[in-house]
């Protein structure tokens, strides 16, 4: 943490990144600073003055709130402002798509970890003391977990208007009717995975001693926060001013409110600096997760392995408050039978209240739950047919123009079948003989668990897809400002947006555009605020798309007033003119005029709108051209499995993505080893653990992601089939190497020991036959746990 | 990602409960909870203010079922804020 007047403001220089044009490896602004421990995140913020900011958390899942008492809080020494509900002057709920979420409890609260009250005290440990002496008094009451009984009749309502948030019944064809010659059925079942973003949520507010205030915040859309926190804090807009700190991941995590709206509440009742920080545990309970879901699926085909039908019911726990659940409903549904040709479709999708924790927005949006079970029915269906599962996804690829279960056109490029193909062709990992072999190559290893004695390999594919950009017919936009002059004799390029960089390499890219457009090595890219109209939210693989395109155009019109200018000062006709190296070239590329001296002192500063084509909502059969564009990657996992004691190493992962173009092939190859990594964490590791609503492992210790010991190496193939829709043929490249690289391990598990494998992530004792899917509360000696699932010796294998 | 279930019309609707009332405060509260419930569009939006938000019409009729729940279980005074989809400033 610094120390001293450090005021976060926007850089008078920001530093320049490293020349590249779009299409070239270039090493992004960030990484460095990074790996060196030197990058400041919010939580490193600091002013002199400043306040520390508290929550109070609810120990319950579910509870009736009788009294609340702050007075003893409200005299500990140091503690200037105690507030609850009744503070919030404006709306006392937010949310990004049903306001229903509240900022303080007031006479329910819904899920372990709900914010009661906040304090601010002049040392941290003083706000810790504050929060022990607020008393509450609950009445708890018995909390409702288990989506499938939330649905029926007699379950209590959590939320005025019952407890289902979404259903969404897609009808395609005529599923009821259809016949199959082989027909193959599975339940599926998909635990809480968390983001495990490395930097907590924190940030800094200012207040600016008219009544308004600054923010200084990570988070992943400023504008919706800003629109959220105005309406609880009852201000204009323009009164409530965000400015993007550094950010420490966020993988949808950061795209609901968090502690925004608590630290801006106490900044502006004690006119004072608050920050907020919450530790590790407190980030567990301070944003949403990805959602649990269970998963009954259908598939008929005939003997020749062609898909007939498919029918699915799919039930998405959404925890206690709506987030973005209703998009992440939308989009299970649409990916539900996955990038096949399938003529006949009905599938029931949806979204219901709990009293678990939160569920939101996750890399992969929903189409990751289904991608999981639509992919082991294609094992299954492989198995019951007698062909190689690779042929049969072959098979069944869907092609452009071909009609999804949603309605909508599969549109040019689809290369499904191509994908699958590559990750074939690609070369095997060498298999050593296990036995012997270095302890850090075998499954467990240097825990010395085995010596590779039943040490087994297994390979298994998998393919999916996903939606890039927002859907449903949101009109998405993104506004960029580009400002082109001469500094100290040499052209520079200015880039503003309110795009927020959250680790994907959006900065760099933008200065790779604006480099390609203006043919201007030296390219800065400022600090993201409110001050720009919005960028849309760094999510659903969108921004390049989005941010870039927008970009681009502005660079395109601050060329074309250069081209003007060239026009009128030497007749020259802008159609064949170029920009390269600082400079005007004519057609036959003969230099012109450097553009220090075309301009001079003259400043060219335009600003643009992107927006991307219309979409539309589903209608009452889920039916709707509902997509801008779809992404898709295949993936071949290569595992080694200890088959007496369930210990796994993934020995490597291929995959074969198409993106369009690869805007920064140095990213994009963190992209899709990072996606890789969660979509291993998801498959053999990250799994929030609740009892009764009640979160079990709310720390790294306990909930574990994949470490560089546990990622296996990566060979990938890109392929770069221009979308002509989009910016330099892009497509979104972030989400689709998480979506289909569980099921790929998954399966390379079934292949290695022969075992169904229809929960993730998959545990020790599934791949040993203990127990197909994990109690759901583990045994205690001497509990009925042991009854309930048998002796040791009297399980049956599954 | 906001946006997606935006509706046609949202209201707001906070329920003045009476002390004067021979129900208590509270029940006038849920008396009108129960009808926005029953509607199926309601959420909480406040400890004593409850948002309907759905098409004009289903709507519009539910308010009426909520402010004449309000004041048969005691209420004076209900306030409504009703703000149509093309006019909502939010979300940019």
């Amino acid at each position: 943490m610094t120390s001293g007047q450090t005021m976060p403001t926007t850089p008078t220089r920001p530093p320049v990144s490293t020349p590249g044009k779009v299409g070239e490896h270039t090493v992004r602004a960030d990484g460095v600073p990074k790996v060196t421990g030197e990058f400041e995140y919010s939580s490193d913020l600091w002013m002199d003055g400043m306040l520390w900011g508290a929550t109070l958390r609810s120990p319950h899942p579910y509870a009736r709130i009788w009294s609340m008492d702050t007075s003893a809080a409200e005299a500990t020494a140091g503690v200037p402002a105690v507030l609850t509900y009744e503070d919030v002057p404006g709306r006392k709920v937010y949310g990004m798509e049903i306001p229903d979420q509240p900022v303080l409890a007031w006479e329910h609260v819904r899920y372990q970890g709900e914010p009661v009250a906040i304090v601010a005290a002049d040392h941290p440990e003083s706000a810790r003391r504050a929060l022990e002496k607020i008393a509450v008094e609950y009445e708890v009451l018995e909390p409702l977990t288990d989506a499938e009984e939330a649905m029926s009749e007699e379950a209590p309502r959590l939320h005025p208007s019952g407890n289902l948030l979404r259903h969404i019944h897609t009808v395609h064809g005529d599923a009821e009717n259809a016949e199959a010659d082989v027909v193959v059925m599975g339940e599926y079942e998909i635990g809480m995975q968390d983001q495990a973003f490395l930097g907590p949520e924190s940030g800094l507010a200012v207040p600016d001693g008219e009544g308004g205030v600054d923010l200084y915040i990570s988070t992943q859309w400023l504008h919706v926060d800003q629109d959220q926190l105005a309406e609880c804090l009852d201000l204009p807009q323009e009164r409530v001013r965000l400015t993007l700190s550094g950010v420490g991941g966020a993988f949808g995590g950061r795209e609901d409110l968090s502690m925004q709206a608590h630290a801006c509440l106490l900044a502006l009742h004690t006119e004072r600096p608050v920050k907020m920080m919450y530790d590790r545990e407190e980030s567990f309970f301070g944003h949403v997760h990805r959602h649990p879901a269970r998963m009954r699926y259908e598939h008929g085909a005939d003997r020749d392995g062609r898909l007939v039908y498919v029918k699915a019911r799919i039930v998405l726990d959404g925890g206690a408050y709506a987030s973005s659940s209703t998009a992440v409903c939308s989009n299970a549904a649409s990916f539900s039978c996955g990038p096949y040709d399938v003529p006949n479709a009905l599938v029931d999708t949806y979204m219901v209240y709990t009293n678990n924790p939160p569920c939101g927005a996750m890399r992969g949006f929903g189409a990751v739950q289904t991608c999981f079970a639509y992919e082991s029915q294609m094992d299954k269906l492989a198995r019951e047919l007698g062909m190689d599962p690779l042929e049969l996804r072959i098979k069944n690829a869907i092609e452009p123009g071909d009609k999804l279960p949603f309605g909508q056109e599969m549109p040019e490029p689809a290369p499904v079948a191509e994908i699958l193909e590559r990750v074939r062709n690609m070369p095997m990992p060498e298999e050593k003989e296990a036995m012997g072999r270095d302890l850090r190559e075998l499954p467990g290893g240097v825990s010395n668990a085995t010596h590779g004695e039943a040490v087994k390999r297994g390979v298994g594919y998998s393919v999916g897809f996903k939606n890039v950009c927002y859907s449903e017919g949101f009109d998405d936009y993104s506004t960029a400002r580009v400002i082109l002059s001469i500094e100290d004799g040499e052209p520079l390029v200015r880039v503003h947006t309110a795009a927020v960089e959250v680790g994907q390499g959006l900065v760099t890219i933008q200065a790779q555009i604006a480099r390609t457009e203006l043919g201007v090595e030296r390219v800065w890219v400022l600090s993201a605020d409110t001050g720009m109209g919005s960028s849309g939210s760094s999510s659903a693989s969108r921004q390049t798309y989005m941010t870039g395109g927008a970009v681009k155009m502005a660079c395109q019109a601050v060329r074309a007033r250069i081209f003007e200018k060239v026009r009128e000062e030497f007749g020259e006709d802008p159609g064949g003119l170029s920009l390269d190296d600082g400079k005007v070239f004519s057609e036959g590329r003969v230099m012109l005029v450097p553009l220090d001296e075309l301009l001079g002192d003259e400043v060219i500063e335009e600003t643009s709108e992107f927006h991307h084509k219309e979409t539309f909502p589903f209608d009452e059969n889920g039916q709707g051209n509902a997509h801008v564009q779809f992404a898709f990657a295949a993936h071949r996992a290569v595992v080694e499995v200890d088959v007496e004691l369930g210990l796994v190493r993934v020995v490597e992962i291929a995959t074969a993505q198409d993106v369009g173009k690869a805007m920064n092939p140095q990213a994009l190859e963190g992209q899709i080893e990072g996606g890789i990594a969660q979509g291993l964490g998801l498959a053999l590791l990250e799994e929030i653990q609740i009892k009764e609503g009640k979160v079990q492992n709310a720390s790294f210790t306990d909930y574990l992601i994949p470490t560089i010991l546990d990622m296996p190496s990566v060979r990938a193939e890109i392929l770069e089939l221009a979308d002509p829709e989009a910016p330099y043929g892009l497509k979104g490249a972030g989400e689709p190497p998480t979506i289909a690289s569980t099921p790929a391990i998954v399966s390379a598990l079934r292949d290695a020991t022969g075992r169904e494998l229809a929960r993730v992530p998959v545990k020790p004792d599934q791949l040993v036959g203990i127990a197909e899917k994990p109690p759901r509360q583990p045994p205690q000696p001497g509990s009925r746990g042991y009854s309930d699932i048998g002796r040791l010796d009297e399980r049956s294998e599954t | 990602m906001p946006g997606y279930n935006r509706a046609e019309l949202t209201a707001e609707l906070k329920v003045l409960a009476s002390a004067d009332s021979e129900r208590a405060p509270k029940e006038q509260i849920d008396a009108a909870r129960r009808a926005a419930g029953d509607s199926g569009l309601a959420r909480e939006a406040g400890p004593e203010t409850m948002a309907l938000a759905g098409e004009r019409s289903e709507v519009l009729e539910a308010m009426r079922k909520v402010i004449e729940a309000s004041l048969d279980a005691g209420a004076h005074a209900v306030q409504v804020n009703v703000e149509a989809e093309g006019d909502s400033p939010r979300f940019g």
